[in-house]
């Protein structure tokens, strides 16, 4: 992808992160890496992440050995059938393709993947090295789909570009431009719609799918979790999409609207709030009337239901003290859920949130909660200490920072295996969010060892 | 000896191989005080810290020089400096292991230019001088996870600086981590990836129990087996102190356990002169009887009762084992070190090692005790564990998918390990290492048997399951059965 072409992605109207910015920091794109703080993802971990839960289609990596070997099968991405998307497909470039291009190497690999398991579509995804040395990706992917005929879509998202929302973004133009539209379905209802930015992590999909089903919306399209290759391709014929908690896919929803016409709005599935506002926006964007009266209905009877399965526990986390420390909408979407269970959120991340979602974080913690902006693993023990919290609620990579610090701990991001969405999710929350404060573990780790009776710090 | 073989294949396919920066990492993470840094983009830390963290459950201690698309094309000199200076200054480490990846080495960086100047810099400007650094050539295009180790362990050997032999000793104590002794009995263990942390601890108390003190380098034992430390730190919490490495030249023998670690053996003997006695592994009775011989001759001892009580249950566990590992058909993938010392140990007892796969070549492979070794991946695994009708799968989490489809049992060792907890403190080397091991694998094997039984309908059998019958090698037996079905019979 040319520069100017990815320029265009950081000027993104319809992100305020974008819209926030000045003229000056809009040039400068994504934030440059910071020197001793280099551990999160790059643009090509933010591209697997958006396209590999499609879970029908082969997934190819042109690179060496690193990109691959070390990220294969390793996302929650959960599928209800094909799991073709957990095998790892690499054209492994070694030094002789580093000197004489990799281009031979990367179309054998394609047509041995086809060749194998047939699947509908096969994804590239360049990297570093391939970028580097020049290969010609769109040229191969074109080669390999005329002499198989099968979709191959070439992914321009190499790590060194940028962060892992880059890759995102990337990953939505890539559809944009080359799946989306590609496959007219013969079932369009008044009701489908795509959800985008949902990724089936632990299953939540299939926690959210009954909900919305009972209102009789259908999913014509989830960009990307447990999605089908030929579903994803017919995205253009939904009437509704919802982002979900991801700014990085504003482009892709815009970019539905711009070509297809279809409206979209930002929301979560975290927390019976968000749940119920969800349904509400579906029912707005898909005509209104008749739809909102049964909306409001549906949220009546799962708000009972969720309430006597909540009571129990609002009981025991009445007062609980957590600090949340996560990005973007997922800051706010998250607080919501934890407020509505009693949990007092004492000190809140916000080093990937936009300045709306800060604002948006202020109005429901008030004025006395701490803002946390910079998330060293030191820095979030020495906060969690200080408002004397009860349990840190974050993102997997903090999880032994955690537990390193005798701290309880809930996982709340990308890999963990326990999902929270919908309302059944928010019960889930609740139950995980007890057993982590009051499991009998903590008592016995803070406690001294016989020889050391100061204990420890 | 194995012949070794390579597919034709071009394309990876569940790739078995690791990078090179990955298995350097690794050498670091076994040392106290220590920061592994790849010099490269965000992404070759960020996918192999995730991968190291499945595996081992602890917090890894890994970061990166941050290179963009315009630092690789206009030079990342200036990058490597200011990310080094701010890791200096943030992490405070007292060892940096400098990595290189693919992104460095395309853009033919001076790296080693850039690093002179930066240690130069460091001690003018500052009292305590720039932190060891020692630099590594590991490009994820060449080689694996092997080779990394390999090349990061005789870069640190060769970088470390000696105390030398008249140096004070107040430098004793002061470093974080194991391994503080010193004087004529001290043993240099130079050590490759196939050793867990139990394995290390069982390994340290044997050389121990002959009145010699070994440092073990390195020593995941330390650092990576899952402890929890009075506090939080953003370095390793264990492993080979600095203060032990520099003392290394007083060591009179460097013994080299591990093929993996055979270079960086010959590097640190040759540097100080020490005697080396090397072994490709240690599984199985006489792997380890071979390491204790050298031991008493060294030591002039005899062993203690606990290693004559290890032995004698090894013994006896190769008795109890025999019959049912005896004849089974295995196949395995692993790192080079790691097949050669599992497959050894199971052939020791009978198995039948039907399928064979390193990621990689190397020298020890030839020495396998069997037919054939195949550099490939899982898929070469999986198409060869079906031909050769393998009833055990040994090998990483990853090989767990490949036993699910052909429907055979699976035994992880190896790496990554990341569907079961406490992979570090399983065995796999030792007297005792070795019995845990082959009881093990006879028990998955007891285990899946108890499960079906294949004579109730041999069309059920297990390694048949989900795939044609036909292209399954028929044994006598079931030809025979075949052929009374006809109605010609």
């Amino acid at each position: 992808m040319a520069a100017t072409d990815r320029a265009t992605l950081f000027t993104e109207p319809a992100c305020d992160h974008n819209r926030d910015k000045s003229a000056k920091e809009r040039k400068a794109g994504c934030p440059k890496p910071t020197p001793g703080g280099t551990s999160g993802g790059c643009t090509f971990d933010g591209a697997l992440i958006t396209l590999v839960p499609i879970v029908d289609s082969a997934h190819v990596v042109h690179g060496p050995i690193a990109c691959a070997g070390n990220s294969w099968d390793g996302r929650g991405s959960l599928s209800s059938g094909p799991d073709l998307y957990r095998r790892g497909f690499t054209s492994d470039v070694g030094e002789q393709d580093v000197i004489f291009g990799g281009e031979q190497r990367l179309f054998d690999t394609i047509i041995e993947a086809v060749e194998r398991h047939r699947p509908p579509a096969v994804f590239v995804y360049s990297t570093c090295v391939t970028a580097m040395i020049g290969d010609d990706l769109d040229a191969v992917c074109a080669a390999a789909a005329t002499h198989t005929g099968v979709p191959v879509i070439p992914v321009h998202a190499p790590g060194f570009v940028g962060n892992k929302n880059l890759g995102n973004k990337l990953a939505g133009e890539a559809l944009l431009e080359h799946v989306i539209g590609t496959v007219e379905p013969p079932d369009v209802t008044d009701l489908d719609i795509n959800l985008v930015g949902e990724y089936n992590i632990a299953g939540e999909l299939w926690d959210v799918l009954p909900t919305l089903s009972k209102l009789g919306l259908r999913v014509r399209a989830c960009i990307s979790g447990d999605a089908r290759y030929a579903d994803v391709a017919a995205a253009h014929r939904a009437r509704a999409t919802m982002v979900v908690c991801s700014r990085a896919l504003l482009g892709l929803a815009r970019g539905l609207e711009e070509q297809y016409g279809i409206p979209w709005f930002e929301g979560s599935f975290y927390g019976v709030r968000a749940m119920n506002d969800t349904l509400r926006q579906f029912a707005r964007l898909l005509g209104g009337g008749e739809l909102a009266e049964r909306a409001e209905e549906l949220i009546e009877l799962e708000q009972t239901a969720v309430d006597l399965a909540l009571e129990p526990y609002r009981e025991r986390l009445a007062g609980k003290r957590a600090v949340l420390y996560t990005g973007g909408v997922k800051s706010w979407s998250i607080v919501s859920a934890l407020q509505d269970l009693g949990v007092e959120v004492v000190a809140n991340g916000i080093t990937k949130s936009s300045d709306g979602d800060v604002e948006k974080i202020q109005e429901l913690l008030g004025p006395d909660a701490k803002i946390v902006t910079e998330g060293s693993p030191r820095e979030l023990l020495r906060i969690a200490e200080e408002t004397r919290a009860d349990i840190l609620v974050a993102g997997g990579r903090n999880q032994y920072t955690a537990l390193k610090g005798r701290l309880p701990f809930l996982d709340i991001n990308q890999e963990r295996h326990i999902p929270y969405a919908g309302y059944r999710g928010a019960v889930e929350l609740a139950r995980r969010l007890d057993l982590a404060i009051t499991n009998p573990v903590w008592e016995q780790v803070r406690a001294p060892a016989p020889w050391d009776p100061a204990g420890v710090a | 000896m194995a012949r070794v073989v390579t597919t034709t294949r071009r394309a990876g396919l569940d790739p078995l191989k690791f990078s090179q920066p990955l298995g350097g990492a690794l050498v670091f993470l076994g040392l106290a005080g220590a920061m592994p840094v790849m010099h490269g983009s965000k992404g070759c830390a960020s996918f192999a810290k995730a991968l190291l963290t499945r595996h081992f459950n602890e917090p890894i201690p890994l970061q990166t020089t941050g290179i963009t698309e315009v630092t690789a094309v206009l030079g990342s000199g200036e990058e490597l400096v200011v990310h080094l200076d701010a890791i200096r200054a943030k992490q405070r480490p007292e060892i940096i292991g400098l990595l290189t990846t693919g992104v460095t080495e395309v853009s033919g960086e001076d790296v080693a230019g850039q690093m002179r100047q930066y240690i130069a810099m460091m001690e003018h400007t500052t009292p305590e001088g720039a932190p060891l650094i020692v630099r590594v050539s590991t490009p994820d295009f060449l080689g694996g996870l092997s080779d990394g180790w390999s090349a990061a362990l005789r870069a640190l050997v060769s970088a470390v600086p000696f105390d030398g032999p008249d140096a004070d000793d107040a430098r004793r104590g002061s470093g974080r981590g194991s391994g503080g002794s010193s004087g004529e009995d001290t043993v240099a263990v130079l050590v490759g990836p196939s050793l867990t942390a139990a394995d290390l601890d069982e390994l340290g108390a044997l050389i121990r129990g002959f009145g010699l003190a070994p440092v073990l380098v390195p020593d995941l034992s330390g650092s990576l087996d899952g402890h929890l430390a009075p506090s939080w730190q953003p370095t390793t919490t264990g492993g080979t102190g600095l203060a032990a490495l520099r003392r290394l030249d007083r060591a009179g023998l460097v013994i080299t356990i591990g093929a993996t670690a055979a270079g960086a053996g010959v590097d640190l003997a040759a540097r100080t002169d020490a005697d080396l006695v090397h072994f490709d592994h240690l599984s199985g009775l006489r792997a380890v009887d071979a390491l204790v011989t050298e031991l008493m001759a060294r030591s002039g001892r005899g062993p203690t009762h606990e290693v004559r009580r290890a032995r004698a249950r090894l013994a006896d566990g190769l008795l109890d084992s025999h019959f049912g590992l005896g004849g089974a058909r295995i196949a395995l993938a692993m790192e080079p070190e790691a097949l050669v010392a599992v497959g050894s140990l199971l052939h020791d007892v009978g198995a039948e090692i039907v399928a064979a796969v390193s990621p990689t070549d190397a020298p020890v492979l030839a020495t396998a005790p069997w037919d054939e070794i195949v550099i490939g991946d899982l898929i070469d695994l999986e198409e060869r564990a079906v031909d050769g009708g393998a009833e055990l799968l040994i090998g990483s989490s990853h090989v767990r998918a490949v036993a699910d489809r052909i429907g055979a049992p699976h035994l992880p060792v190896g790496f990554p390990i990341y569907d079961r907890l406490g992979a570090t403190l399983r065995t796999t080397a030792g007297y005792a290492g070795s019995l845990r091991l082959l009881v093990d694998a006879a028990n998955r094997l007891l285990d899946h048997h108890h499960d079906a039984d294949h004579r109730m309908d041999p069309h059920r059998d297990h390694h048949t399951q989900g795939r044609d019958v036909s292209q399954h090698r028929i044994d006598p037996f079931d030809e025979l059965d075949v052929l009374c079905q006809e109605p010609s019979c």
